[in-house]
């Protein structure tokens, strides 16, 4: 029996079994996709809030998860920017409000550096915490991040909470007017 | 001969895959943004697409290095290299000033010509293992007849 000796380099493409490997591979990436969004703590959702992509931030979002991690290695330094902080903030939070801004800034001067990483949450309405970040790079703080989705998000993932009597009065807000 | 050739080219593609996937697969939100950039995939698909695609460069970059459909896996690196091309070549040609988002979600390589070739030379790798009759050492359960 004569043996042959197979080419070197043999071209063989068969196509079904390509097609069927492949099928196989993205169900199999598909599951784990499932899988792996189901297991995670902040899910992204699957569908995406358009106002979170299309606006023009001052600083650059940070999801609960990442500002989690932060919180923890107690690195970096929150700030309340709400108004009505309705009883509720992320503990040690530090309040930097529009309508205050500048009181504000006074009162923790002696907390708050240019040179510190700030994480600045809102009540969710990212324009309005823009604005703010807006003010503090004016002010010289350049290590910023937007919490995305606020105080709740931050609830929603699990986050710390501590209530604090900190809360606008109307005669502040009168006497700066109503910010940027 | 052509064995090595093709495990070579699984080791690398797959490898490059791999570790394209890890920083997306950690960070979806962040790789969202990078994908938005591109302004080609619309909003109803755009959280979807973060998510699905890391695991399908993850997985199938996988499969590609342990043998496993190994020409299933190659074909779909392959498309998914093809897409990739289109999506930077549709970047330059609207002269976006954008980072590619190949292997890390903060910043990164601007999109370039130099990210056409590089692609491009993936993509020939891809041919061995998706071409040649003998695969290479593996966990395929027979070879391809």
């Amino acid at each position: 029996m004569a043996l042959s000796t197979p080419p070197r380099f043999e071209l063989h493409l068969p196509w079904s079994v390509s097609l069927k490997e492949a099928g196989l591979l993205l169900v199999v990436s598909m599951l784990a996709t499932g899988g792996w969004w189901l297991s995670s703590g902040a899910r992204l959702p699957l569908q995406a809030d358009s106002t979170v992509y299309e606006l023009e931030l001052e600083a650059p979002l940070l999801s609960v998860t990442e500002a989690l991690t932060f919180y923890d290695e107690g690195v970096h330094l929150f700030v309340d920017t709400r108004d009505e902080t309705a009883g509720q903030t992320i503990p040690g939070s530090l309040f930097i409000r529009a309508a205050t801004f500048d009181d504000d800034l006074l009162e923790n001067f002696d907390f708050m550096f240019p040179e510190d990483a700030l994480i600045l949450f809102g009540n969710g309405n990212l324009t309005r915490t823009s604005n703010i970040a807006a003010r503090l790079k004016a002010r010289g703080y350049e290590n910023l991040h937007i919490l995305q989705g606020g105080l709740s998000g931050w609830q929603s993932g699990g986050g710390d909470i501590s209530v604090t009597d900190q809360s606008i009065t109307d005669e502040s807000v009168t006497d700066q007017g109503a910010g940027s | 001969m052509s064995g090595l050739l093709v495990l070579l080219c699984r080791l690398a593609v797959g490898g490059v895959f791999i570790y394209a996937s890890l920083d997306k697969l950690a960070h979806p939100q962040a790789f969202a943004e990078v994908i938005h950039h591109y302004r080609i995939v619309p909003m109803a698909l755009l959280h979807p697409a973060a998510l699905l695609l890391p695991m399908v460069e993850f997985v199938v970059g996988a499969a590609l290095v342990l043998g496993l459909g190994r020409r299933g896996a190659a074909l779909i690196l392959a498309v998914l290299l093809l897409v990739f091309m289109g999506g930077i070549g549709s970047a330059l040609l609207r002269n976006l000033d954008i980072s590619c988002g190949c292997f890390n979600t903060d910043g990164g390589h601007g999109v370039g010509l130099s990210l056409l070739w590089r692609d491009l030379g993936l993509l020939l790798l891809c041919l061995p293992p998706l071409l040649l009759r003998n695969g290479g050492p593996g966990f395929e359960r027979t070879p391809h007849k």
